[in-house]
């Protein structure tokens, strides 16, 4: 269990991710929505780098002959076979049950700022931590 | 060159490994169009299938080389991920050409002979100093005649190993009009490979009643197209009157081979009137004169049911490994498969392309 600083929330907007590897496992970090999800970048399926996929939305489930398009920037495609994922779960969405990939918790901390301790503190000045 | 060769036990560190699809694409337009005369250099625009495309991508999205082209048209990206990542022997090239969909037989012809001259000036040499890379000669089946010169062109070359062409056609190809293709495979020792393509595309039929809506019904009921080709090669006798001649089905499905042969072999008994030539029962051709590559290889929730198919369609002898790569659905080598038996491994994975190939 380690915790990881990944860098500071203002170089991380909503709608980017970064690649790393932190104590040996490559892991997708997410910034969705302005919440921020870590997933293990491999797919479950056979093994693709699936955090560089295309992140997208989705067909929502609807009757026969509608489409409901919704969830935007919140599913990951695997870049080889194009398997669904949902970033802000780790889940699939053809088989959410059997077919997963490892979800890791990301937090935002507040640093001390030493000598600076009338100003306010806002997340914009937070730190993204990764806990393995 | 073929000085230059290494050995497979130099080349290769793990698993021996022979791909039997693997897709090398021109980095552009121009680059074949280099390759033909006029008229057609002005009048080759590329061309795919047009419709049916995979709405969410159609290859690999990490096979994009990072300088621009399309997937498969970087040698140095393609043998990283591919040859030096899994350790490959051999990788046999199926360019795709989509020559049979065009209703002109003459511009068909001239798209087929530029693809081979094309790879054999590209991917088979300047790009192929260890060997590796193993190549097909793309015919044109509207013109069967044009097709066997095409053939006879390229025989004696050291890295072209079979003849291919796209499964859309507009007769089963076991029937009479083929004939000139298959003598010429047979003189030459090449087999015979069929790849998806063109399928109810210009002047082909569509082997489902039929143009379904969706990519996916398409892309599942690609096999029938083969189903119907098999039939016919064995029911017409093909490989008593060509019977050192062989097929490889590629990219067409696995696991209805065994329930067919059995259809097949059960209509033989009262039906073998209709086909008095077959000296044997249909299925037991297969070992002699059909290959079958794997991708994209069906994969039950329970393991042990694809391995009894592959028992039940003797797999030891007649599958192959292939990928796809770099399409999008590419078989990993070491994911695609549930565990299997050494022997059998080494046989789809290696021997039966290696003995089939003459590698």
């Amino acid at each position: 269990m380690g915790r990881h600083v990944i860098g500071p929330v203002a170089e991380f907007p909503a709608g980017t991710r970064r690649m790393l590897v932190v104590e040996g496992r490559p892991i997708g970090i997410f910034n969705v929505n302005g919440l921020y999800y870590a997933l293990k970048n491999s797919c479950p399926h056979q093994g693709a780098p699936l955090c560089v996929g295309t992140v997208t939305g989705m067909t929502l489930p609807s009757a026969p002959g509608e489409y409901v398009y919704g969830r935007e920037g919140e599913i990951v495609r695997c870049p080889w076979h194009g398997w669904e994922f949902d970033i802000t779960t780790g889940k699939s969405i053809f088989d959410p049950h059997k077919c997963l990939v490892k979800t890791y918790d990301v937090t935002v901390e507040v640093e001390d700022a030493p000598g600076v301790e009338t100003y306010p503190v806002t997340v914009e000045s937070g730190t993204i931590v990764v806990h393995i | 060159m073929e000085q230059q060769e290494k050995t497979i036990e130099q080349r290769t560190t793990r698993t021996v490994i022979i791909d039997c699809d693997v897709h090398p694409y021109p980095r552009n337009t121009e680059e074949l169009r280099s390759y033909m005369s006029q008229p057609w250099r002005e009048r080759y625009n590329g061309g795919g299938r047009g419709f049916y495309g995979n709405p969410v991508h159609g290859d690999r999205l990490d096979a994009r080389p990072p300088q621009g082209g399309p997937s498969g048209s970087d040698p140095e990206l393609l043998r990283k991920q591919l040859i030096d990542e899994y350790g490959y022997a051999y990788a046999i090239l199926m360019p795709r050409a989509f020559c049979n969909l065009q209703p002109d037989p003459d511009f068909g012809n001239a798209i087929a002979a530029a693809y081979n001259d094309w790879l054999a000036d590209t991917w088979l040499s300047k790009y192929n100093p260890d060997g590796v890379f193993k190549g097909s000669i793309t015919v044109n089946t509207q013109d069967p005649v044009a097709a066997a010169r095409e053939i006879e062109r390229w025989a004696g070359h050291p890295h072209f190993v079979q003849v291919m062409t796209d499964s859309g056609s507009r007769a089963p190809f076991g029937q009479r009009q083929f004939y000139p293709i298959y003598e010429a495979c047979e003189k030459f020792g090449l087999p015979f490979a069929i790849h998806p393509g063109t399928d109810g595309m210009g002047i082909n039929v569509q082997p489902t009643p039929g143009f379904p809506t969706h990519y996916i019904e398409w892309h599942t009921c690609l096999s029938l197209g083969f189903q119907a080709h098999l039939v016919s090669f064995l029911t017409e006798g093909v490989f008593e009157r060509f019977p050192d001649f062989k097929i490889v089905l590629v990219e067409g499905g696995v696991a209805w081979l065994a329930p067919l042969m059995w259809r097949l072999d059960a209509e033989y008994k009262a039906l073998r009137y209709e086909v008095p030539w077959l000296k044997r029962r249909p299925s037991e051709y297969l070992r002699d004169h059909v290959r079958i590559t794997s991708q994209p290889l069906e994969r039950p929730d329970n393991d042990a049911y694809l391995l009894r198919m592959f028992e039940m369609m003797d797999a030891e002898y007649i599958l192959m490994f292939s990928s796809d790569y770099p399409h999008w659905d590419f078989d990993s080598p070491t994911r695609a498969f549930p565990k299997l038996p050494e022997s059998l491994h080494r046989r789809i994975f290696f021997d039966n392309a290696k003995e089939l190939y003459k590698l």
